[in-house]
């Protein structure tokens, strides 16, 4: 036991508190719990209260995967709590910071257990391998008055009844059965009795031993309720964290590159189909970080190569990063490297998941056209939408049959998925015709796939009628010839710099070898990450990131592969 | 078709509305207005109901008050398959009259205090309400975590609700209006998630949909 409470582990909840898609209301030492068990069986202890405007999250929605803020429906992930989705900006990818605390837990003994700052190394709470949990009482007094009183009833019962080092309560009930108690402190003034029998008991056994055990704990209740009944104690208040300075403060200068901040370990490596490998990407030091469907993430290979995955993770599945890397048939030495040399155990360095292709969730229907390897990002926002129940469609264009991956988690999104294997490119082009027919509003496409079907694509959705912010698309690499001729001027409006960017430099090489750290991912105008507003002067595009109407107002590049027309740009840096 | 004198705000008028959705019942919604008018209180309205309360309902020549009442009404009356309110088995009829009269005391309780919070009662002793209300819900989170024990979900024996649940979940589910916690109360939380699933159900101002499985 530590003097300081808030280290210690505490019972807070039975493990049967905790039923399907369930959100238990807990509290410890005066902080409040919401307490809830994701589908794929992981507990989460968190702050109850939603970031946003400070609504409790026990009221909350648990969606299997992700909690909801009944309020305005914020969306926290399993495990990280890290906001996925705000609805009142259906467009953008919440921030990273934007993320609830959560609290250590354990589950062991028939409970859950959490403290504020206690410590995996402290937990010596799994002694029984068989248990049956008694029903919990509340009692309104602090817990050493109720653990002098349990011992005092117990023993008076003639039960041999001892006070533990670890502050719990052993009863011997003879037979080798014997129960423990745990006094959980809620608050000053508030205490859970939590008893847990080292059998497990079935049929009228149990139903009789839990009768009976709930009988003693409930009149001792009433007894000690009498004597504190004019108790007046000072209710404990839990210190709500202020946020951190660094995300108080505006940051001096944008943190930025391509940083591997993260170190993951290949605990899995799977051929899914032909030419088609999938990584699984485990965390070793920590959680990995919170994504959002259409995330990606840069691999840093040992060879020195930086290539760029989409996770096809769906929500909540917050354990590990998928992802699936296609052989390209002419390889740079990404992935042929990925399927030759990578194998599983071996550990490798990874970046932040950034979200430049964020899905919106507020749409009537929407609809996603993958080509070939393209599937992934898709595949991650399909199982959000699945999860929520709104309305999608998902066409997967492959070569034939066998090149189709992911085959177990496209059979979970049943009839929503249509598969058109070995088309020809001119039957291709028809089904995409059909599939994109009804342009309306409050309807959305999203597209990734080869350069070729992606351009087909937006023309066919285009002469249809669909407006370009209605089409969301991803390449998977600029295959554009890049014309880094020009030679002009850039003006850093922030930053009160002039700059002269030569012909064969990128204006993203400028600005690094100027001391400004602007984010980069993929280098060359695929992904987005470096996107830069522009104040004046006339933008060469030659990304593939931007939609022909961004491109056309000319207000935002990136500064990877576009350059000048005009001789000089005024940037907002 | 059936007139329901109604207040939105209302958990005894949510009982009713309650039944009438799970019945599928359509019925007309005449709105009485509690607060501030105190159109309950209105001569008009005592001619219907000299106590002055609702909810009330008329059904043809019927005109009944008191939402247990009205409750087992309707059930009798309209639930062809008897589930609600099983008129043939005495046994089950005499427990659900048990939780009947329960769900009325927490009227006396829970409600109470919520009327005291919200809507500017302040002739009751507060604290006493809420110490009522929780020596209730310690009773009948105790009967539900028993229940659960036999495989039973409702207040009452049987594999579909009864009139009993309805009865008792609006105060319930608003006590926290009250000033009532039910962090202390697993059972009856999770008893809430079950009865919220019930195919039909429909919320009130302050009561939230559970989660879909």
């Amino acid at each position: 036991m530590n003097s300081d409470l808030r280290q210690n582990w505490y019972p807070i909840a039975s493990s049967s508190d905790l039923p399907f898609r369930h959100v238990f209301h807990a509290q410890l030492l005066g902080r409040e719990f919401a307490v809830w068990r994701a589908d794929d069986g992981n507990v989460n202890v968190w702050e109850n209260r939603c970031l946003h405007r400070g609504v409790r999250l026990s009221i909350g929605i648990n969606e299997g995967t992700e909690l909801r803020c009944q309020y305005h429906g914020w969306r926290y992930a399993n495990r990280t709590a890290g906001c996925t989705y705000i609805p009142a900006h259906p467009a953008d990818a919440p921030a990273r910071t934007i993320c609830n605390n959560t609290y250590p837990v354990k589950e062991s003994m028939g409970m859950i257990w959490t403290g504020e700052e206690a410590l995996d190394d402290n937990f010596g709470f799994n002694e029984f391998s068989e248990n049956t949990v008694l029903r919990p009482i509340t009692v309104n007094a602090p817990i050493d008055l109720i653990n002098e009183k349990l011992i005092e009833e117990y023993s008076r019962l003639t039960f041999e009844s001892k006070l533990l080092k670890d502050g719990s309560i052993e009863i011997k009930l003879g037979n080798s059965k014997k129960i423990i108690f745990f006094v959980q402190p809620q608050d000053s003034k508030l205490s859970v009795i939590r008893g847990v029998l080292n059998q497990t008991l079935t049929g009228d056994e149990r139903y009789n031993f839990l009768k009976n055990h709930n009988f003693i704990c409930e009149s001792l209740r009433s007894k000690i309720d009498a004597i504190t009944h004019e108790l007046k104690i000072e209710p404990m208040v839990a210190k709500i964290s202020q946020v951190s300075e660094d995300l108080a403060k505006m940051p001096l200068s944008e943190e930025g590159g391509r940083k591997s901040d993260i170190k993951v370990v290949v605990s899995e490596k799977r051929l899914v189909s032909e030419g088609v490998v999938s990584l699984k990407l485990e965390g070793i030091r920590a959680q990995l970080p919170t994504f959002q469907p259409g995330a990606h993430i840069d691999l840093h290979l040992q060879n020195g190569l930086i290539r760029q995955y989409s996770l096809l993770n769906g929500p909540g599945e917050t354990d590990c990063y998928r992802i699936g890397v296609k052989l390209e048939d002419v390889s740079t030495g990404g992935s042929e490297f990925i399927h030759k040399n990578i194998r599983e155990g071996d550990l490798l360095a990874i970046s932040m998941p950034r979200n430049n292709f964020p899905l919106r969730r507020d749409s009537i229907h929407t609809v996603f056209i993958a080509g070939g390897i393209g599937l992934t990002p898709l595949l991650s926002m399909s199982q959000a939408l699945h999860g929520m129940g709104l309305n999608y469609e998902l066409h997967y264009f492959v070569r034939d049959e066998k090149h189709v991956s992911f085959d177990e988690v496209l059979k979970k999104l049943g009839k929503n998925v249509s598969i058109h294997a070995g088309l020809s490119p001119e039957s291709t082009l028809g089904k995409i015709s059909e599939i994109v027919q009804n342009p309306m509003k409050a309807k959305n496409l999203y597209a990734c796939g080869p350069g070729p079907m992606l351009e087909a694509t937006l023309k066919i959705a285009s002469d249809l009628g669909w407006s370009d912010d209605s089409v969301h698309f991803e390449y998977f690499k600029n295959t554009k010839e890049i014309n880094d001729k020009s030679s002009f001027e850039i003006e850093l409006a922030r930053s009160a710099l002039s700059l002269n960017v030569p012909s064969g430099k990128t204006v993203l090489e400028v600005l690094k070898s100027n001391g400004i750290d602007l984010p980069s991912s993929c280098e060359q105008g695929a992904c987005g990450t470096c996107k830069v507003n522009v104040i004046e002067g006339e933008v060469d595009h030659q990304d593939v990131y931007l939609n022909s109407s961004e491109k056309a107002e000319g207000k935002v590049m990136m500064t990877c592969v576009s350059r000048a027309i005009s001789k000089r740009l005024i940037l907002d840096i | 078709m059936i007139k329901l004198y109604d207040y939105e705000l209302s958990g005894n008028c949510y009982k009713v509305r309650l039944m009438f959705s799970f019945l599928n019942l359509e019925f007309s919604s005449e709105k009485i207005e509690f607060y501030p008018s105190r159109e309950h209180k209105s001569d008009d309205f005592l001619k219907i109901n000299p106590l002055g309360q609702l909810p009330v309902i008329s059904d043809e020549s019927v005109v009944l008050r008191d939402a247990q009442a009205i409750l087992v009404y309707l059930a009798s009356k309209y639930d062809k398959g008897k589930n609600w309110y099983p008129i043939d088995d005495p046994k089950k009829i005499g427990f659900i009259s048990q939780w009947l009269s329960f769900g009325d005391a927490i009227t006396g309780s829970s409600s109470a205090a919520r009327l005291h919070d919200t809507l500017f009662y302040h002739n009751f002793d507060i604290e006493k309400c809420r110490e009522i209300a929780h020596s209730q819900f310690r009773i009948l989170d105790e009967h539900l975590f028993f229940q659960e024990e036999l495989c039973n979900d409702w207040i009452c024996d049987g594999s579909h609700p009864s009139i009993a649940d309805i009865a008792c979940f609006p105060y319930v589910a608003l006590s926290e209006e009250g000033g009532i916690s039910r962090m202390s109360y697993p059972a009856i939380r999770r008893w809430m998630d079950r009865f919220k699933r019930i195919e039909g159900f429909v919320v009130m101002p302050g009561v939230f949909p559970a989660a879909p499985l």
